[in-house]
């Protein structure tokens, strides 16, 4: 392949980018890469990565089988391999097996040696717990299962109230004045 | 007005008081964190986008981290306004073209930016004049405390702080130093500090991140790797190779000066005649000369700019600042006439 830029010497460098969740390749000459102020070695490009991940998938499994999905936010393993970017925190334990190896070739490891956050306030749990229990209510009510709402629907006003009580509206709508 | 006062004044991060400040411009500190229980952005319909920006956004002002009018919810602000923070590097690129509830929080001497609904839920962003990684990091570690415990951050004990690409997750943490180096790329130096510097599994980029040129001599050195590391460990890796850089582009620009100072003085002179007489400049344009000027001020060369004026000057002659401060937009032949006229006012005075 010759270099896209000077189009005579051929291209040693190679550049895949994805922003935007599109991909834009580069095929470049050393002196060309060197001209645009690129390194002249490629750093890894993740897209191989990416692509990697499908052969590990299909093999191993027999014939047809469904594509591994996420449960919470439904996103399957090929929606994440051809934008790069999860759908929701649960992804990484879903696809744990197949990005562990994809995480450990990005950075050398799979083990967090970094900061950990502090507990967050009583408040915020409550908070998590109210918006937990709407969605438990809502699935109540699809079943039809009424008395089972009723009792979510008590909860829920036990943890507004005394997120009340602590100063903290149970949706944290609150937004502050516009610049 | 915020974009007003914004207008005013250059970020304190561009004062070029900082150490080493001839060749490190700043350094940046970004931390990448999402809410548990949101979907990441790219999978939130509109409600749970517009949910997840409130919530953040009440948390950042309950714990007066920015005042509340330096909140700027970018879904409700004008596209030249949000031009003029993506060029004082407040928010990204993708963060001003993206169309769904999104907001930056701007401190008064706009050394913190808190971009919501980016990539992430929030990216924090830290500011330091010169080569100042440590303090930047307690200063972002400070906020980040702040800011968790109203928010319940998506955290895994194995993987760290969990983030929409794999290439943040962990410590979420990215740290760029911003660096001038016009002698090593006129030496033809610049090479080995890319060989020097991947090896480390850093990355280089251009003066506005990824994908973008080295246009102007200006570098960008940051770390690739974000997990397995501490936030400490990953930016001793950048510490220890930036002095060698700084040392190399020293030796570069003495060596010049020893060895063809005539050529060194007719091309930084040559540049600001240029600067100083030019009718139509364009900012590819613009940014090589104020390159070479900068060079030259601190090689002595021209003892009479000062160096707040160049710094000025490639703030405010870029397309969306020149056309905010004419508050309308302008076409290309407009733009680079209004700013050659710009620079030859900063620069020749009243008389241009």
């Amino acid at each position: 392949m010759k270099c896209q830029n000077c189009h005579k010497s051929d291209a040693t460098v190679h550049l895949t980018e994805i922003k935007g969740g599109s991909k834009h390749e580069m095929h470049l000459c050393e002196s060309c890469a060197a001209a645009k102020g690129l390194p002249g070695k490629a750093h890894f490009s993740i897209q191989d990565l990416l692509a990697g991940i499908a052969s590990t998938q299909q093999t191993g499994k027999k014939g047809k089988t469904k594509e591994l999905q996420c449960p919470s936010c439904e996103l399957s393993i090929s929606q994440f391999q051809s934008t790069g970017r999860f759908g929701c925190p649960d992804c990484y334990t879903a696809f744990s097996s197949e990005i562990l190896p994809l995480i450990e070739k990005i950075h050398d490891s799979t083990q967090h040696a970094g900061k950990v956050p502090g507990r967050v306030s009583p408040e915020v749990a409550l908070q998590k717990e109210v918006r937990h229990l709407q969605l438990e209510l809502k699935k109540a009510i699809k079943r039809e299962d009424y008395e089972k709402a009723a009792d979510i629907r008590d909860r829920i006003h036990r943890a507004e109230q005394e997120l009340q009580a602590r100063g903290t509206p149970a949706s944290s709508d609150e937004s502050g004045p516009s610049a | 007005m915020l974009f007003e006062e914004l207008l005013k004044q250059t970020g304190e991060w561009l004062s070029g008081t900082g150490p080493d400040a001839e060749i490190v411009i700043c350094c940046r500190l970004r931390l990448a964190r999402n809410v548990q229980g949101f979907r990441f952005i790219s999978r939130m319909d509109a409600e749970e986008r517009e949910a997840c920006e409130k919530q953040i956004r009440a948390v950042i002002l309950k714990a007066s981290v920015v005042a509340s009018d330096r909140y700027v919810p970018l879904h409700e602000t004008k596209a030249l306004d949000r031009k003029l923070l993506v060029e004082r590097h407040l928010i990204s690129k993708e963060h001003e073209e993206s169309k769904h509830p999104r907001g930056v929080a701007i401190d008064a001497g706009e050394q913190i930016s808190i971009m919501v609904n980016e990539e992430d839920h929030m990216r924090l962003q830290v500011f330091q004049s010169g080569l100042q990684l440590r303090e930047a990091l307690a200063r972002a570690n400070g906020i980040d405390d702040k800011l968790a415990s109203g928010l319940d951050f998506a955290f895994s004990p194995q993987l760290g702080y969990l983030t929409a690409c794999p290439t943040n997750v962990g410590t979420g943490l990215r740290a760029s130093v911003m660096l001038h180096l016009p002698a090593l790329v006129l030496t033809r130096h610049i090479e080995k500090v890319f060989q020097a510097v991947s090896k480390l599994n850093l990355a280089v980029r251009g003066l506005h991140g990824e994908g973008t040129e080295a246009s102007g001599h200006f570098y960008q050195i940051s770390n690739q790797v974000t997990l397995g590391r501490s936030d400490l460990e990953i930016l001793a890796n950048i510490e220890q190779v930036v002095p060698t850089i700084i040392d190399y582009e020293r030796k570069a620009r003495a060596e010049l000066l020893k060895r063809d100072r005539l050529r060194i003085e007719d091309r930084v002179w040559r540049a600001y005649g240029m600067l100083r007489t030019a009718r139509i400049i364009s900012s590819e344009e613009s940014l090589m000369l104020l390159s070479a000027l900068r060079m030259g001020v601190h090689l002595g060369l021209l003892p009479d700019v000062e160096l707040s004026t160049i710094n000025h000057l490639f703030l405010n002659t870029q397309p969306g600042h020149l056309q905010r401060l004419a508050a309308h937009e302008m076409e290309a032949l407009e733009r680079d006439a209004r700013r050659a006229e710009y620079i030859r006012q900063k620069l020749n005075g009243k008389h241009s």
